[in-house]
């Protein structure tokens, strides 16, 4: 789908005609109940969506390293076996980060980035369904391993060429392999739609320098999948190849070096930490304005920070491989990268703190998150700077002290930067306010939990714990009483205060579901254009596309400034702003209707894959299904036969949107 | 003026005294005498680590400190009082530049001393020894080159405990005969992995005689959690006496004995696998072992002289009772020559271990030893299997590695 403006002419005509239906199956309507989700093209339904999807696979991710937790708790530890641990560390990581982190930053993305710009959908509507349902499909994958012989074991890094048809027999990495490469077509499709949205379908006025902060991140990220992607997946074929057709790129007795995979891989994986991490940069610096009532300090630096982050973030790929025996000059030259790195990041740190500098700080729960994220970030960057010096990473990495590190950017940073998210945009999505006195308990023990679980890991890989292991001995924890089992077991039950904190989220979400209170259309008084509209925002997003003046328009629309006495003047009240909307509502606005195709061909694309692993019967019905769904997707017509649309009003510029999604 | 500066000497105080309790918490929250304790260097190398990263770890943890004080400020002076919403300023670019350029200063400091660091640890001019080091699932063999200026007139082949000099700047040279495994001994230098096809080099220095933990650090299959290591550091001159134990011959155990039983269940059950220099056949033939015939990776430990370490089965389990192991672990310096060339007397032996090793070894260690699952390495173990010994023969076989010192 693509917005055109146009002069209202006679000539032009406006959209496709319905009479042009050649499609093999007829276009759904309007659907109603399950069809509603199955079939929607509407990027609020599919956002929600992407939210539930991963959501649930954070539990199942929580589950794996309660688990973990529990095994390490004591010495010898003979709750998973060493073959069901390796399994269980390798699909922790792969769920949060595949089928969690990004997937829960898709659906933040999704359902704010239109919003954020003040656009009607995404720009393809319907690769956007794919995206999710193969995303879907590739977590499905996965799992189901689990129940077919095994998951795969050999770590998320998936190293050569232990990760090869010998050393990891079962289907396991084949699972893996598959999973990850729909996954992976998933975020590569989802990463062009939001790129072309973001550049063609901004509300007038919105240079980007007026973008929201969030949309910006978003922005980076998806250009930061776009390049990296294509490296992962160049990697996942060539292991796919080897596994399941004998290929020999990792077979060292073949001639392969093993180092080219962690090359290959690390091209991908370090660009990949700060896609999971840039989202919820973008979320809290949405949040800590709001919520200080003063814009975001130095937008142009973090904007360009976040970008130089990403920038940067191609050039540091080596130095997950200190130990892997590089040459010393190239050691070098990434040791000093990664210390340039955090430069930018620095600088995004001393934003937030200065944006509250002055300010009049409102701590929601929402806030209360955001500055979460800021504290407990700022402990994983500066164990990360200790990192960077490559002779200090030679003695710490692969010990618990880099799996503390990480944990404090990924749990401390990204999650506690997508809870923010959750409470400061729930009343948009879905009109109520979840309760903020769970949100408090849902907050503090979460904080108490993250720390009690990842800060004595700190101690304990500075102690020589190393990571990656299904038991660690007594022998080689040392003595007094802040032995290695002491830590483990502050560990293991910080880990468990740690769920009952998100198992606090999951009963708010209940709660407010059944008997949570109405939300204000502006219950935060915010900044941004996603407030102008109603909670939950119409099909259409905006009854009026709004014209933009200000970063912050929302916020400039409501408030004047008062010079005289240094501060703002209410003018307006936000309700009253989207009600004036919606008194002005354009007359002629057409969406895409939704559509069968995309979660057929996703389902025909798993099915594929299943083949490969499965023999080529079932290759040929996964293709049968593919070629059918193309066709399908194709020919179908690109609106509805009995659409209701009306011409296009003569009145000057009108903004349509044309189905051809 | 006076109540200023004494407000100001009370905070300064104050500050300072939470800066020491919160130093006091961190230090004493650590265990005492962690084996692979990275902090803790006991030679040259890990040493320059430890000096570098004594300066780096105190910059990170009080600019930390600094923030976060600077952020709970804020958090608490800018809380909601019902003050006005303030007026809408964007920002300082004066502001930005020095946040900028401050942490660039400090990072360029660090790294200036980080390069010389990563160029003094890559040195191998100034190397005395080589020892070729190889990984594989799921322990490490050691193999020492013929080098005469350290005594070495024969190759020494061993496993599990890498036996240097004091003194001596060592050079590991680095391979695998599968997937990559790490070597790390904290004591003594950072990690560095073990790649197949590739040799990698790793400069090792004790400066005192001595036990030194480590553990395979790249996540290598099953067994990974199990396959550990230590390096002993012995004076020169016990470390010449080692050498000479290790270049001993073979004799065969007295006829009659439950030894010499054991010698021949050995031959017939464990030496396709495990090469004892010098050991001959019935027809005075020696025995050359062929694990490549067997094990994927192609080798197994070397069994010459097992007595002589004090673990076994990848440095998995003691080889020694705890009495005995104390006993070498927690030798005084000068002491701790003796007490590891001492070997494993018969008082020490761990029976209970070894003969559970012997009696079933994939219960003990988790190993691809399955012959149901061996399709993909064309039945070849990898790790050992269960050999099925009946409890006599497991006697015997106690016996006659007992006399492999």
């Amino acid at each position: 789908m693509a917005i055109i403006e146009r002069p209202g002419t006679e000539t032009t005509p406006a959209v496709v005609t319905p009479q042009q239906t050649l499609g093999a199956v007829k276009r759904p309507v309007e659907t109603k109940g399950w069809r509603e989700w199955l079939f929607t093209v509407d990027h609020k339904k599919i956002g929600i969506m992407y939210g539930v999807v991963a959501m649930a696979f954070f539990i199942v991710g929580g589950v794996e390293a309660l688990l973990i937790r529990l095994q390490l708790a004591a010495p010898n530890g003979h709750i998973l076996s060493a073959d069901k641990y390796n399994q269980m560390f390798t699909m922790h990581a792969t769920t949060m980060i595949f089928l969690f982190a990004m997937p829960m930053a898709g659906a933040f993305a999704n359902y704010f980035l239109p919003l954020q710009i003040g656009a009607r959908d995404v720009a393809f509507p319907r690769i956007n369904a794919l995206s999710l349902w193969l995303l879907v499909v590739g977590g499905i994958v996965l799992n189901a391993s689990w129940f077919l012989g095994g998951a795969a074991d050999g770590g998320w890094f998936m190293y050569a060429p232990n990760s090869g048809p010998v050393f990891s027999p079962s289907h396991g990495v084949d699972f893996w392999v598959l999973g990850l490469q729909v996954a992976g077509i998933a975020s590569l499709l989802g990463s062009i739609n939001l790129i072309v949205t973001v550049l063609n379908m901004r509300a007038p006025g919105m240079s980007l320098m007026k973008m929201p902060v969030f949309t910006w991140m978003i922005l980076v990220v998806q250009f930061l999948l776009v390049f990296s992607l294509p490296v992962i997946t160049v990697a996942l074929v060539l292991l796919m190849l080897q596994r399941s057709y004998g290929a020999t790129f990792f077979d060292v007795s073949q001639g392969a070096d093993p180092l080219l995979w962690q090359h290959l891989f690390w091209i991908f994986g370090h660009p990949e930490v700060y896609v999971l991490i840039l989202p919820s940069f973008g979320i809290i610096s949405e949040v800590l304005p709001t919520f200080s009532r003063k814009p975001l300090f130095g937008y142009p630096f973090v904007v360009f920070s976040g970008a130089s982050i990403g920038l940067v973030g191609f050039g540091v790929w080596a130095h997950h491989m200190f130990a892997s025996g590089l040459g010393p000059v190239s050691v070098a030259v990434f040791s000093i990268a990664t210390m340039a790195i955090a430069i930018p990041t620095g600088v995004k740190i001393f934003n937030w703190l200065l944006t509250m500098w002055g300010g009049k700080l409102w701590y929601t729960t929402a806030m209360k998150f955001a500055i979460g994220l800021v504290i407990l970030f700022t402990i994983g960057g500066l164990s990360g700077v200790t990192h960077s010096v490559a002779p200090s990473d030679t003695q710490q990495t692969d010990t618990y002290y880099i799996v503390a590190h990480f944990h404090y950017v990924l749990f401390g940073g990204m999650v506690f930067g997508l809870f923010s998210g959750f409470y400061y945009w729930w009343p948009k999505v879905f009109g109520k306010m979840l309760n903020e006195k769970l949100g408090s308990w849902n907050f503090w023990l979460m904080v108490i939990g993250m720390n009690m679980t990842f800060g004595p890991m700190h101690i304990l890989g500075l102690q020589g714990q190393p990571r990656r292991m299904y038991i660690w001995t007594k022998a080689r924890g040392g003595e007094g009483l802040f032995n290695f089992g002491f830590w483990n077991m502050v560990a293991s039950i910080g880990s468990f205060i740690l769920a009952i904190g998100v198992l606090f989220f999951l009963i708010n979400v209940v709660k407010t579901a059944r008997s949570g209170k109405t939300a204000p259309l502006d219950p935060w008084d915010a900044r941004t254009l996603e407030w102008l509209t109603t909670s939950p925002p119409k099909p259409h997003n905006f009854d009026r596309i709004p014209v933009v003046h200000h970063l912050d328009e929302f916020f400039h629309r409501k408030y004047e400034e008062d010079s005289a006495a240094n501060t703002m003047r209410k003018i307006a009240d936000g309700e009253e702003l989207v009600r004036a909307e919606e008194a002005a509502a354009d007359a002629n606005i057409h969406l895409p209707a939704p559509s069968y195709w995309p979660i057929v061909l996703a389902t025909g694309v798993g099915i594929l894959g299943l083949g490969i692993i499965y023999g080529v019967p079932i290759m040929v019905v996964g293709f049968a299904v593919v070629l059918f769904a193309s066709f399908g997707w194709v020919l179908e017509p690109s609106v509805a036969e009995d659409i209701d649309f009306a011409p296009a009003s003569n009145d000057g510029n009108t903004k349509e949107i044309a189905p051809l999604g | 003026m006076d109540t200023v500066s004494h407000v100001k000497n009370s905070r300064r105080r104050i500050v300072a005294t939470l800066a020491g309790v919160a130093g006091t918490i961190a230090l004493a929250g650590c265990a005492q005498n962690a084996p692979q304790d990275t902090f803790v260097p006991k030679g040259d190398n890990a040493q320059k680590i430890d000096t570098l990263q004594k300066v780096v770890f105190p910059i990170a943890g009080l600019v930390g400190v600094l923030v976060v004080a600077l952020a709970i400020y804020i958090f608490i002076k800018f809380r909601d009082k019902g003050q006005d919403i303030p007026a809408q300023s964007h920002g300082k670019p004066t502001v930005e530049i020095i946040l900028t350029i401050v942490p660039a200063l400090i990072l360029t400091v660090v790294g200036v001393f980080t390069f010389r660091t990563i160029m003094d640890l890559a040195k191998t001019t100034d190397t005395q020894m080589v020892i070729n080091v190889t990984g594989q699932q799921w322990w490490w063999e050691y193999d020492y080159p013929a080098q005469t200026d350290q005594g070495i007139t024969q190759p020494i082949i061993t496993s599990g405990q890498l036996v240097i000099p004091v003194g001596t700047n060592v050079l590991l040279r680095e391979t695998s005969r599968d997937v990559i495994h790490s070597y790390w001994i904290p004591a003594l230098n950072g990690k560095k992995d073990a790649v197949p096809g590739r040799i990698h080099l790793l400069r090792l220095q004790a400066d005192k005689p001595g036990i030194y933990a480590g553990q395979c650090t790249e996540f290598c299959g099953l067994s990974h959690a199990n396959m550990r290591m230590e390096a002993i550091a012995l004076s020169k001159e016990d470390f010449a006496k080692w050498v000479a134990g290790q270049q001993k011959g073979y004799t065969s155990p007295d006829e009659g004995t439950k030894a010499k039983e054991g010698e021949t269940v050995f031959i017939n059950q464990c030496s396709r696998c495990h090469q004892v220099n010098g050991i001959k056949d019935a027809n005075g033939k020696a025995i050359i072992s062929a694990p490549d015939e067997n094990v994927y990776a192609g080798a197994a430990p070397n069994l010459s002289h097992l007595m002589s370490r004090t673990t076994f089965a990848g440095a998995m389990f003691d080889l020694v009772n705890q009495k005995c192991r104390d006993d070498v672990w927690k030798a005084k310096s000068d002491e701790f020559g003796a007490k590891y060339l001492t070997g494993v007397t018969t008082d020490c032996l761990n029976q209970k271990n070894l003969r559970a090793w012997l009696r079933n070894a994939p219960a003990m260690k988790p190993m691809y030893s399955d012959p149901t699952k061996l399709a993909k390495t064309g039945g070849k173990y990898r790790g050992m299997p269960n050999l099925g010994l009946s409890e006599d023969d497991i006697d015997k076989v106690v016996a006659y590695l007992s006399t492999l010192k």
